[in-house]
């Protein structure tokens, strides 16, 4: 084993010393060989150690792709989405021409359940497992949920304790600046 | 005898003069050509910085190696640069290659932030800066520009790529032919001319973040010509495995692979009929044509 290693690399050395001799380095295909070679000759002494442990295997990723989820359907989820983003078109300004605590309830719930989706694909899609460990996936998305289901609570306590959505939103233009009240 | 050998030398004599005229005249016009010599293009120095990295270097991180082309030498697609790159500066550099003119998808790659085939986009020589070339945006690289694509083949495969039929036994394979109508053969055009060769799916990002229950655009492109076929019966049981939360559903209609795809196909299309499919705003039509008519 060794002693083939050796000669292997006396065969090499000869070849380098060979295209040296002819001199054709004016191709560069020939000066990277030679180059090569002349590398490889030097290093190989040092790299014999390296030689006679045993061959490092490299695996390359053959596994199938993982069906874990394609036992649940989304389809109906999905649909359900597609109409909410429709209704939005009609729910929004409804709510704005003609406020009421109807309108606004409706107003509140497309719109955070909305945000809430948008939200939720992005933690499915950037809080991966296999990026950030199994815990954190879990915990962001109770956190969305606690967060979605806080935001809904505090919107409909503003409905019903206070003027209303539309009504709180439309007060923001109503706001006048220290220079407009003199 | 004396006569002939006589005629002989002459022809000979003359023709020796006419060759001795002629070489004169062209003597001459070739001292004047090297009076007037050819203008020799300078050399059009393009720079390409390409993606290298080599799993038998234990521990070396990939690095950008640039390479100097003079454009005036070279043809003028990025992969006649990458051959002429392998073939007079380093062999080591490797790509994979096949068909030169865009239809076998194997040069699929990154080139100038753009994932296309190498073979059929143009160098533009005249621009200073240098065209920075990588394999294809997050797949596994198995060396250089040549990326793993045993999770995309799998995935494909995963769609049973082939025609199905409920009634096997009754329609012998081969023994005649399956009727399609001229509309409903058209509902494949934009499909059927799809190479796999991924480049929308690595542009891809819900891609990026789920290669691995995610189909991805180019896959899901494929399925959606199995699903339409108006030959295929199966397409329930094709809709019902799609259904998942992961395998269409992660589509979030950005339109990379529209954008990118070399052939001009639109992936995004087909993946948002497949939704409508499934959601049954949509369904496949009845073939106009009586499929199996042949066989009976």
């Amino acid at each position: 084993m060794l002693s083939t290693v050796l000669l292997r690399g006396a065969a090499r050395g000869n070849a380098a010393a060979l295209l040296k001799s002819v001199r054709l380095t004016s191709l560069n295909s020939y000066s990277t060989i030679v180059a090569n070679t002349q590398r490889q000759a030097v290093s190989k002494p040092l790299a014999l150690a390296k030689q006679i442990s045993p061959i490092v295997v490299r695996n390359i990723s053959v596994s199938t792709p993982r069906m874990a989820s394609a036992t649940s359907s989304h389809t109906r989820l999905w649909t359900i989405e597609r109409i909410v983003s429709a209704g939005l078109l009609a729910v929004i300004p409804a709510a704005f021409i003609a406020p009421s605590q109807v309108l606004d309830a409706l107003l509140a719930i497309s719109v955070v359940i909305h945000t809430h989706w948008g939200v939720e694909a992005m933690v499915v899609d950037y809080m991966r497992p296999s990026v950030v460990g199994n815990i954190l996936p879990k915990v962001s998305h109770i956190a969305l949920i606690i967060m979605s289901v806080a935001t809904l609570g505090g919107l409909f306590y503003y409905i019903k304790n206070d003027v209303g959505l539309a009504n709180g939103i439309k007060r923001f233009w109503a706001i006048k600046g220290k220079d407009s009240n003199q | 005898m004396l006569v002939n050998e006589a005629r002989q030398v002459l022809s000979r004599a003359s023709s020796l003069a006419a060759r001795h005229q002629l070489r004169a005249i062209s003597s001459t016009t070739q001292l004047e050509q090297q009076a007037q010599p050819k203008a020799v293009p300078e050399p059009q120095i393009k720079k390409f910085e390409i993606y290298r990295w080599n799993p038998d270097n234990a521990g070396e991180k990939p690095y950008m190696q640039t390479y100097e082309i003079n454009m005036r030498e070279c043809g003028p697609m990025v992969l006649d640069a990458l051959i002429k790159i392998k073939n007079e500066m380093d062999p080591t550099l490797t790509f994979r290659r096949s068909c030169r003119e865009g239809i076998c998808g194997s040069c699929a790659m990154n080139i100038g932030g753009t994932n296309t085939l190498a073979c059929i986009s143009k160098i533009d020589a005249t621009s200073p800066k240098p065209l920075k070339v990588y394999p294809l945006p997050h797949m596994y690289v198995v060396r250089d520009l040549v990326p793993d694509m045993n999770n995309f083949y799998e995935q494909y495969k995963n769609i049973q790529p082939w025609l199905q039929r409920k009634n096997e036994a009754g329609e012998q394979k081969g023994k005649a032919q399956y009727l399609q109508s001229v509309e409903d053969r058209s509902k494949l055009d934009g499909l059927y001319e799809c190479i796999l060769c991924a480049c929308c799916s690595t542009s891809c990002p819900s891609y990026w973040w789920n290669a691995e229950k995610y189909l991805g655009p180019a896959v899901l492109m494929q399925a959606y010509r199995w699903i339409i076929d108006s030959r295929d019966e199966n397409t329930e049981e094709r809709l019902s495995k799609l259904k998942d939360p992961f395998s269409v559903y992660r589509c979030h209609t950005i339109m990379n692979c529209t954008r990118t795809c070399p052939k001009g196909l639109n992936p995004g299309r087909a993946i948002a009929e497949i939704k409508k499919l499934l959601s049954g705003l949509a369904s496949k039509p009845a073939p106009k044509l009586e499929t199996a008519a042949l066989h009976k």
